[in-house]
């Protein structure tokens, strides 16, 4: 009976498939393996991490990456149930304070042995390397860098203003979009209308008049200096920018807008270096546009940060321990930041990677030094758009400030520096 | 009684569990929020910290203001819609069967479907104010959907679109139902077609009226992922609905505990509308049954 001859047929092959992990214990070798989430799922991004696992693969690994798209909160979501099961996965994405605030309801796997052999803390920035050992030691490990304050320029809006000159400070900045407006550029700004983008316009802005401001402001704090005339001025600032921009956008995000930018409909576009993947993912060329460091008001500089990071959560099976181990040395070699780096468009965590070479843009390798000058200067700071300078709850609550006054032209600059101090209090 | 056992079990085993699902699940939250809860449940006692702080943000503030707004608007206008409808389809038309069908379609359409197509038909840059202008009507301006003082209408124009056909085959149904002696004997008695609707059929209409209001409005207070998709809350966070905030609580800001409070503040304002009802329906029983 042939029905019967399969049924059998297949039985056995799925009782060899089941001996195969046991068949591999009993030789001796563990087979490393790893068990991965993040948002990462399309687009560059995508494409990145599943260069990394193919990596992963050929050193010998067995690569288990769930992707969950979205917004990086759905994937804490993801993240949160796995732990409160009992069943995190064994490395996750997770960046900025909320490594610390995560560590604390899991156990997490100290990689200072690790780190040490790699020599890796003497090539990371010191701001970022403090954000992955919260309690001393090592937990997790950035995986890449980017700026959230970049400005590109579209060359046609350029054209159009008859300019050719990069905006240094808030001052160019200004000029060039009125240059712009008058050249008949429709929407001198290039904008999208989530929350991050309007978060994202506020702390450039901030940022770009004072580093000093935004590290005692907005990173500690400091009720004294978030009342102070540089929040006010940023409101100011911010308040120009949105003037500038397309109100139609609604709630889309900035990429629905690229093709108007290339086009020089819209002309400028304050973004993170990502937006460099984006552009070249969606066949636009180099020569559309050009990235510069975002404004700056001293001229040198400003980098706000934002590194995406992997956290790796304590699991007892001897597989996926050697899989960590695994990654960890991965995701810290020079070769493999330089293939991630190169298709995202971010920058190398490392310090110490050469940027001269093929496969790296002149945005990329602008951003590399500006970060090298702007943590020389002191005026490397940490984003809080993109949830690198507070925890969610204080972000949040810091943004519904910035997103309303993006779009609330009648809430005056003073007003906004009120409600900005009283999210915080009322947040804390 | 061992006869009827089945019937025992079939209906009493599904209702419990239900029930201890609910009751049980509602218990663990107003616990959680008076608990100092962030990332993960955790016990402790904080009092109505998490209250006075959902109580006094913006966000919330927002949110019951529009709840309000949202609400009785949403409510009346499918309401009059929905009998309009009712009202045309009962005058023994053609093709009332297909019409039916149609307005009651919206009614099988995901909310999350109807809000992304509302959001892009409303979309200045995109939808209709572009198809106007493209027309030739270039002066035509309607931009409410990123008017932050006009978004909320949005959703109830959105809202209405979809359930007003809900409130059309219950009103068709009760019309139906009127007695057609009685129609004949205020036609005789000299009654015009307005005369008889308003005076004789519509107060028959009374407690479907009351079902409808009662089920929309419970639509209206737990509306999520209508507005998720059609606003998110935006622009700004002039479109914040209750629902929203304590998700937003919850699963985006990692405030278990506030997000809880916000829940028990959401069970507090249905109950609000769910208890007239039942005492409403209490007393009609009794006096039924006293007649």
């Amino acid at each position: 009976m042939p029905i019967t001859t399969t049924r059998r047929r297949l039985l056995a092959g799925s009782a060899a498939a089941l001996a195969l992990p046991a068949f591999a214990r009993a030789q001796g070798a563990v087979k490393p393996r790893l068990t991965a989430i993040s948002q990462w799922s399309a687009g560059s991004d995508g494409a990145a991490i599943t260069a990394l696992g193919k990596k992963f693969e050929e050193k010998g690994g067995v690569w288990q990456h769930s992707p969950v798209p979205g917004f990086t909160t759905e994937m804490m979501n993801k993240l949160r149930a796995q732990i409160i099961a009992g069943d995190p996965p064994a490395c996750s994405q997770l960046k900025g304070p909320e490594i610390a605030a995560w560590s604390k309801i899991a156990p997490t796997v100290d990689l200072d042995a690790v780190v040490a052999a790699a020599g890796y803390e003497k090539v990371v920035a010191p701001d970022l390397a403090k954000l992955h050992k919260p309690g001393g030691k090592w937990i997790a490990l950035p995986l890449q860098i980017y700026s959230t304050n970049m400005l590109f320029l579209s060359k046609r809006a350029m054209d159009k203003a008859k300019a050719d000159k990069v905006p240094v400070t808030w001052a160019d900045f200004n000029d060039l979009a009125e240059k712009m407006k008058s050249g008949g550029v429709t929407y001198p700004v290039a904008n999208g209308g989530t929350r991050a983008d309007d978060g994202q316009k506020f702390e450039a802005s901030l940022a770009g008049i004072s580093p000093a401001a935004y590290r005692t402001a907005i990173m500690n704090l400091d009720k004294k200096a978030l009342e102070g005339p540089e929040i006010k001025a940023a409101f100011a600032q911010m308040r120009k920018i949105t003037n500038w921009m397309d109100p139609n956008v609604g709630a889309q995000p900035y990429a629905t807008n690229l093709k108007r930018f290339v086009d020089g409909d819209m002309g400028m576009m304050i973004m993170g270096g990502w937006a460099q993947g984006v552009l070249r993912n969606a066949g636009f060329k180099f020569d559309d546009f050009v990235i510069a460091p975002g404004p700056s008001d001293n001229g040198k500089p400003v980098f706000l940060l934002n590194a995406d990071a992997f956290i790796f959560w304590q699991r007892k099976e001897a597989d996926l321990q050697a899989g960590q181990m695994l990654m960890a040395q991965l995701v810290m070699d020079p070769a493999i930041q330089t293939m991630y780096s190169q298709i995202t468009g971010s920058i190398p965590v490392r310090t110490d990677v050469d940027l001269s070479g093929e496969g790296w843009s002149d945005g990329q390798r602008r951003t590399a030094a500006a970060l090298k000058d702007a943590v020389a200067n002191n005026q490397a700071v940490l984003s809080l758009a993109h949830n690198m300078a507070q925890e969610n709850g204080l972000t949040a609550a810091m943004i519904d400030v910035f997103t309303e006054y993006a779009k609330n032209k009648t809430i005056k600059p003073e007003e906004a520096v009120t409600r900005l101090a009283d999210a915080v209090e009322g947040a804390r | 009684m061992v006869r009827r056992l089945p019937e025992y079990l079939v209906i009493w085993v599904p209702l419990l569990l239900s029930a201890a699902h609910l009751i049980s699940f509602s218990i663990w939250t107003i616990w959680i929020s008076f608990t100092p809860s962030t990332l993960i449940p955790v016990s402790g006692w904080v009092g109505l910290r998490n209250y006075n702080a959902v109580l006094a943000s913006r966000n919330w503030q927002i949110a019951f203001d529009n709840l309000l707004l949202f609400g009785i608007a949403f409510v009346l206008l499918s309401l009059i819609t929905g009998l309009l409808l009712a009202i045309l389809l009962d005058q023994r038309i053609r093709a009332e069967n297909v019409l039916r069908t149609i307005f009651l379609y919206p009614l099988a359409v995901s909310f999350v479907v109807t809000g992304t197509v509302w959001s892009w038909l409303l979309n200045p840059s995109i939808g209709i104010e572009k198809l106007v202008h493209d027309l030739g009507w270039t002066s035509f301006h309607f931009d409410w959907l990123v008017n932050r003082d006009m978004a909320i209408w949005t959703i109830v124009i959105a809202a209405i679109w979809q359930s007003s056909g809900f409130a059309m085959a219950l009103f068709l149904a009760g019309l139906r139902s009127v007695d057609a002696d009685i129609i004949r004997a205020a036609q005789i008695d000299g009654a015009g077609p307005i005369r008889t609707y308003w005076r004789v059929i519509l107060p028959t209409l009374w407690p479907i009226t009351i079902t409808v209001v009662v089920v929309q409005l419970q639509f209206a207070i737990s509306a999520f992922d209508l507005v998720r998709a059609l606003t998110n809350g935006g622009p700004g966070i002039a479109t914040q609905l209750p629902a929203l905030v304590v998700y937003d609580l919850m699963f985006q800001r990692n405030q278990l505990g506030r997000g809880a409070a916000a829940a028990v503040l959401m069970l507090l304002i249905l109950l609000a509308v769910l208890l007239p009802y039942a005492a409403w329906r209490y007393v009609r029983r009794r006096q039924a049954a006293h007649a």
